[in-house]
């Protein structure tokens, strides 16, 4: 087994490189709950004027507490959306090697074409993909057969086997069915399921949350090294930081259906910028350190009636007069950091508003 | 196969529905090497009681009882299995296609559902016989009743595959590019045999009584051997008044036979369906 390797190994991936082209690039993406119910229309944005770009070869991790539209926003990027999910704007650009798609503008048989073999996906709750009733073997069938050329049925056999081998799994998983594997064991068997066709781009969603910390460090071992010997990348999701401490060369905060923070991972959980990331990472508990941990107040905003301007200002202790109205830019801040704050950055601090900088906080 | 073993095992209602439906089934079989053609009369001498060359006597028009038995066994109980399987082939094609996917085709496919549910069958069924009259065969009686009878059945798969619907594995085969039908056929279907399987041994219990009570009131071709219209026969000879007493019980008995063997099957598939259920009894034994 690997051992994890500390934040920071990846850094040099922080820096976006003009010669590398990202692998997926989301701009302005948008995407709204729209309900219609007895006549009221209501629009719940989980996903708000959102821009990514995820290099080859990185791990990406979107932080953000429940609620904040993480999910929402991976499956918009799937390309999983179902009604009511709607994109209302923007842009999904993937760029696989030797295949180009936007997402949101081309036709749906391109996107059944790339999933599995370039994009695949992790699902939340994922230790229930498994159908109940289907042996492993089946399910490896069901869902990768057609994906890869296997001349037979033997084929395509030995090559799930091999991969299998690779993330030592025994050949016998096979044989069971979901309920004869423990919770971990299935969450692997999802995991090799989903990274069979060696795609360029994976996207996992909290997968390792229902698992002990135990069996949680094995998985993310083995997305780890499943990522490196494939070379894709990763877009990785969960609440907690401390994974992705463990695990991401960069890292994304979200609140509210908004990216508020970006930032190499070590940097970010150096010197955090937003009021928002700085409580998320102060929240966390440190040997020795005894020290009560101060809560955030307040809830998340309702995202069907977000407040107006930053939609942190009721509950940032640094919030202005002006974050009650203007929304915050998402701008560059250093060394591949961006952030949306007007305490941090104050230079985008629009000019002629009254009182812009008086303090709000209670 | 080794769920078989194991029921018998440890499934006493399982184990005596087997044993109770193995002796219907030698019965229906025994009709291939019967000494008697079925459709002739007065081959025997009539009213003879229960005796060693006739074990279960003659009837008063001179047909071996046990004989006449075994091809009146084995015509209810090919009814009783056609009518289940059609009405199975519908009630699954309808409740999965319906709870899979929803929205409009559910909602008009429930409507029809809902009217077969409340549809009166007993005088749907007098009716068609008296507009078919002669040309109602037994193998046109098990369509209109499988046409009759899958209504409640494709609601309960149709209300199953609404859950599977919303489960992570079917949202991951969407995802990994399989169709509708391949979803419904690989994915959801075996999900849903289990329930299948049970509701058949109801239905076959609902279409053989069915048929008896028609057969009973003569509004089946009564020429055609079945458990029904034996009874019929039996009644129009007032067999029970002239004293002819086996004639009408050993009928009465093998269909009552059937019908326990075919209760306790479903009632231990139901059980064996229920995880929780099926764990407190087997404790371990599978």
């Amino acid at each position: 087994m690997t051992t994890l390797t500390q934040p920071g190994a990846g850094a040099a991936m922080a820096t976006p490189d003009a010669s590398v082209r990202p692998v997926l690039s989301v701009e302005d993406l948008r995407a709204y709950y729209v309900l219609d119910l007895f006549g009221v229309k209501r629009e719940v944005r989980a996903v708000d004027d959102i821009s990514i770009r995820i290099m080859p070869n990185e791990i990406y991790g979107i932080a953000g507490e429940s609620s904040s539209g993480k999910t929402s926003l991976i499956k918009t990027i799937a390309g999983a959306i179902q009604p009511p999910l709607t994109v209302v704007g923007g842009k999904v650009h993937f760029d696989f090697r030797g295949k180009s798609i936007d997402l949101y503008s081309g036709a749906p048989a391109d996107l059944d074409a790339i999933r599995w073999r370039h994009l695949s996906y992790i699902m939340q709750g994922s230790m229930n993909v498994l159908n109940p009733v289907r042996r492993v073997r089946q399910a490896f069938i069901d869902f990768a057969a057609r994906h890869i050329a296997a001349p037979s049925r033997r084929a395509f056999e030995e090559v799930v086997v091999a991969h299998l081998d690779r993330l030592h799994l025994s050949p016998h998983v096979l044989d069971a069915y979901p309920h004869e594997l423990s919770g971990g064991m299935r969450q692997r068997v999802t995991i090799a399921l989903a990274t069979v066709c060696k795609p360029e781009f994976i996207i996992a969603d909290e997968p390792t949350t229902a698992l002990d910390v135990v069996v949680q460090k094995r998985v993310l071992a083995m997305i780890r090294e499943v990522q490196r010997e494939i070379g894709s990348s990763l877009l990785f999701v969960t609440h907690d930081m401390s994974v992705h401490a463990n695990l991401c060369d960069r890292l994304g905060i979200m609140y509210a259906g908004r990216l508020v923070e970006e930032g190499a991972t070590s940097d970010l959980f150096a010197s955090p910028k937003h009021p928002y990331t700085q409580h998320l990472i102060s929240s966390l508990p440190r040997i020795g350190d005894r020290t009560p941990r101060e809560g955030l107040k307040g809830t998340p905003p309702n995202l069907a009636d977000p407040p107006p301007g930053c939609r942190f200002h009721p509950r940032c202790p640094m919030a202005m007069e002006v974050c009650r109205t203007v929304v915050p830019p998402f701008v560059t801040a250093g060394k591949g950091r961006r952030v949306a704050c007007f305490a941090a950055e104050p230079e985008t601090i629009p000019d002629g508003i009254a009182n812009a900088t008086r303090s709000i906080a209670a | 196969m080794r769920v078989v073993f194991d029921l018998l095992r440890t499934n006493i209602e399982f184990a005596i529905g087997m044993f109770l439906l193995a002796i219907v089934v030698i019965v229906s079989a025994l009709s291939f090497v019967s000494p008697y053609e079925p459709d002739l009369i007065y081959v025997v001498f009539p009213d003879m009681p229960p005796s060693a060359e006739h074990i279960m006597g003659t009837t008063s028009r001179g047909q071996d009882t046990f004989w006449r038995l075994t091809f009146a066994m084995r015509n209810t109980l090919l009814f009783g299995l056609s009518v289940a399987i059609l009405s199975r082939i519908l009630s699954l094609l309808i409740g999965l296609v319906s709870g899979y996917l929803g929205g409009a085709v559910d909602r008009v496919l429930m409507s029809i559902n809902d009217t077969f549910v409340v549809i009166p069958l007993f005088p749907i069924l007098v009716l068609f016989y008296f507009v078919m009259r002669d040309s109602m065969s037994w193998v046109g009686l098990a369509i209109i009743m499988a046409c009759l009878g899958w209504a409640y059945d494709a609601r309960l798969i149709r209300s199953v595959t609404m859950s599977l619907r919303t489960r992570e594995f079917t949202q991951q085969s969407v995802f990994s590019g399989m169709t509708t039908r391949q979803i419904v056929s690989q994915e959801h279907l075996p999900y849903v045999m289990p329930i299948v399987f049970s509701t058949t041994m109801n239905n076959m219990n609902w279409s053989i009584g069915l048929e008896v009570t028609l057969s009973v009131l003569g509004f089946t071709n009564i020429n055609t051997p079945t458990i029904g219209t034996m009874i019929y026969w039996a009644n129009q000879h007032t067999a029970l008044v002239a004293g002819v007493w086996w004639w009408i019980l050993f009928p009465v008995l093998m269909v009552v036979i059937l019908f326990i063997g075919l209760f306790l099957l479903a009632v231990s598939m139901n059980e064996y369906i229920d995880p929780r259920s099926r764990l407190s009894r087997m404790k371990g034994a599978a």
